[in-house]
């Protein structure tokens, strides 16, 4: 067709049309038919009145498109105001401690105060190391560093704790810092976690035989000497940093002993060379000197092997925490009288249920089971 | 900012006779955003020539008249349209001079209208500027401001290099700022400090200053002092303006508009994770578009990223 007539015009100048908006009624040779926007703008003329006959090609109608595509108001009366300054892209020197990111990420788990430690690295930098020593020197000397648990003063970097911790009201309890023994717990369980790659085989030892009841302490003791000749593997240090472990020659055991202030881990030394009086004395010693809180650095330390007796209190297993660097750790539950299957028929016999967690780095399944088996074959030894 | 772009475009012809501009409807029409409105009425014909619309041409006719001399600024309608180009800039513009030993250069400025947020049609509304800067050989600009995008144009016309300059269209009309018309150039490959702050460091550019902004004085009032960055030059990055910064927030947020994905903040992390890994308190954390097709405009601003984005993405970064 080359011409149409205009019918009616939908839009006036000035009006701000869409795409796709229907502009013109035409009356062609067949129909009126309604020409839509080809695109977005303000109408600035309309060539042709109604009636008019316009040729096919001839402008119709003309846009102010400052913008010919999409639409674009002019949205801001006000004006910008900025002020901007060129980048001088001189050198950095760091204004705050510079850590490895692990080493940040350690700290934190281990609630250290960055700024508290000292940085070992190139130019100060924190390492991983330095994080472990500082945690370990306040893991082993009872180190009560003061703690401070005023809300953060950005509260935005505050952790859910902090913030849980801040909210709470006089209904909810008071807040207590932890201190002393339960703070160095609280700094070894994490480093435990943090480290370990933590296994744990339980089993039980047939009691029944025993001619005497009782010094479950020193049974266990004596079990875990034989153990360790049978096994000597699980008596060892393992240095993760170098991937490296040591068998230790004698076993210094850590005996965990609960007290009101916290879990205490004293050390009892040279056990396989020690009397069975010897050893009851050293571990009454131990356990007093928990209690009244007096238990010297000294004994806190370089323990190669771990037993936790708290069946004395409750509990069937567990799954005792090995503290690096030590590699093990047995826990004997609550002894009580289980129905057992002897020579095809049930009996009631005394047992002692066993949890042994090893470090599965640098130990294996095998020698944590034949440590286990050795562990049960003295303990149900009849004396 | 459109009017600055003319305005600078004004200046540089009339201080230096061997600046010419071409492009389709950048003559009689004045360019499809007005952005070379009246150049042609007074700078002629022969300075300001109407093109095909033909990107490689545009391209390559840019080529030639820089190796012989002229300082050509081109514009490609849309960022969307370049790609026809692309072989022009990658295989001869962008190594010229390197191709030949330094006799040969390209001043060559090419133009184009850069993201989205105007409810354009498809193929209007891309930011692909990664794609420029991965070419070496070019500089890629984007200015966030009236005042920077006159200051960086002049700049570029005056490089001896060729220079991408993205214009960001969402910003031509969306502000009033006052530009001095004074022919005073910004310096280029340097980064813009928007707002200084001491608790994190926010870089973005282009449109995406302005809900950075926006996001900035938010944070202001929980208490986070951000400091804002506008990268301006996207290739090659002033990364040492972003490392001091980083070394006194020890935080690094980046926003921008283009999708995810290998996307120049992607170039900026790793920048900073290789020379201020040390540094960071937080790990470093993206608000990006997302790694789609650019949606049509009824789902542009979902793409786009939202001061609502950028505020908890910069809250994140004092979570850990």
């Amino acid at each position: 067709m080359a011409e149409a007539e205009i019918v009616e015009w939908h839009v006036k100048v000035g009006d701000h049309v869409r795409v796709d908006q229907p502009m013109v009624s035409v009356e062609t040779a067949k129909a009126v038919v309604e020409v839509p926007a080809p695109f977005s703008g303000v109408v600035t003329a309309l060539r042709g009145a109604p009636g008019d006959i316009v040729l096919t090609g001839a402008p119709l109608i003309e846009f102010d498109s400052g913008t010919v595509v999409g639409s674009m108001p002019a949205t801001a009366t006000e004006e910008f105001v900025e002020s901007a300054s060129v980048g001088n892209g001189r050198n950095h020197g760091s204004t705050r401690g510079r850590a490895v990111p692990a080493a940040r990420a350690l700290a934190k788990r281990l609630g250290v105060e960055l700024a508290s430690v000292q940085g070992g690295g190139r130019a100060g930098l924190i390492t991983l190391d330095d994080v472990l020593q500082h945690a370990n020197i306040s893991a082993t000397t009872n180190f009560a560093p003061t703690t401070n648990f005023a809300p953060a003063t950005n509260g935005a970097s505050a952790s859910p704790g902090a913030r849980a911790i801040a909210a709470a009201g006089p209904a909810d309890g008071s807040v207590e810092p932890l201190r002393g023994v339960r703070r160095a717990m609280a700094q070894s369980m994490s480093l435990s976690r943090d480290q370990v790659a933590g296994s744990t085989v339980c089993d039980d030892a047939d009691i029944h035989a025993w001619k005497q009841r009782g010094d479950y302490m020193l049974r266990l003791i004596r079990a875990l000497i034989g153990a360790w000749h049978a096994e000597p593997a699980l008596n060892a240090w393992y240095d993760s940093v170098t991937q490296s472990r040591i068998l230790v020659a004698h076993i210094d055991l850590a005996i965990a002993v609960d007290t009101p202030g916290g879990l205490t881990i004293p050390v009892l030394r040279n056990i396989e060379q020690k009397t069975p009086d010897e050893l009851r004395a050293a571990v009454a010693q131990q356990k007093d000197a928990a209690h009244r809180r007096s238990t010297s650095p000294a004994d806190l330390r370089d323990f190669t092997l771990m037993l936790s007796n708290f069946g004395t209190l409750a509990g069937r297993y567990g799954i005792p925490l090995v503290v690096p660097p030590a590699v093990a750790i047995l826990g004997a539950g609550k002894v009580r009288d289980d129905a057992v299957v002897v020579a095809g028929a049930v009996h009631a016999h005394r047992r002692m249920p066993l949890s042994l967690s090893f470090d599965h780095r640098c130990i294996t399944g095998g020698e944590a089971c034949r440590f286990l088996a050795a562990v049960i074959t003295d303990l149900e030894k009849p004396d | 900012m459109v009017e600055a772009i003319a305005l600078a475009h004004g200046w540089e012809m009339q201080r230096d006779a061997l600046v010419v501009v071409i492009g389709q409807d950048v003559g009689a029409n004045g360019g499809v955003f007005r952005a070379t409105a009246g150049l042609q009425e007074r700078f002629g014909k022969d300075r300001v020539q109407d093109t095909p619309l033909a990107e490689a041409t545009i391209a390559g006719m840019s080529v030639g008249m820089a190796t012989h001399g002229l300082k050509p600024v081109a514009e490609i309608q849309f960022m969307g349209f370049l790609y026809p180009a692309l072989d022009q800039i990658v295989n001869h513009m962008s190594r010229m001079r390197n191709r030949t030993r330094g006799r040969l250069s390209c001043p060559v400025v090419m133009r184009m209208p850069h993201g989205g947020g105007i409810h354009a049609p498809e193929h209007h509304s891309e930011s692909t500027e990664t794609m420029l800067c991965h070419i070496p050989g070019i500089r890629v600009v984007c200015p966030s401001s009236p005042a920077r995008a006159y200051g960086l144009l002049l700049a570029a016309i005056r490089d001896p290099d060729p220079v991408m300059f993205l214009e960001p269209v969402r910003l031509y009309r969306a502000m009033r700022q006052e530009v001095s018309d004074n022919g005073e150039a910004l310096p280029l490959d340097r980064c813009f400090i928007l707002r200084e702050g001491s608790d994190l460091t926010m870089v973005t550019w282009g449109a995406m200053t302005m809900e950075t902004l926006r996001a900035v004085a938010e944070l202001d009032k929980r208490g986070i002092s951000a400091e804002l960055i506008d990268l301006a030059t996207l290739s090659p990055i002033d990364i040492d303006t972003i490392l001091e910064s980083v070394a006194k927030t020890g935080r690094l947020l980046i926003v921008h508009e283009a999708a995810r994905n290998v996307g120049v903040g992607a170039e900026v992390a790793a920048l900073v994770a290789e020379h201020g890994l040390y540094d960071l308190q937080a790990p470093i954390r993206r608000v990006a578009g997302f790694d789609t097709i650019m949606p049509l405009f009824k789902l542009e601003h979902d793409y786009i990223p939202s001061v609502q984005r950028i505020i908890d993405a910069a809250e994140l970064t004092f979570a850990d």
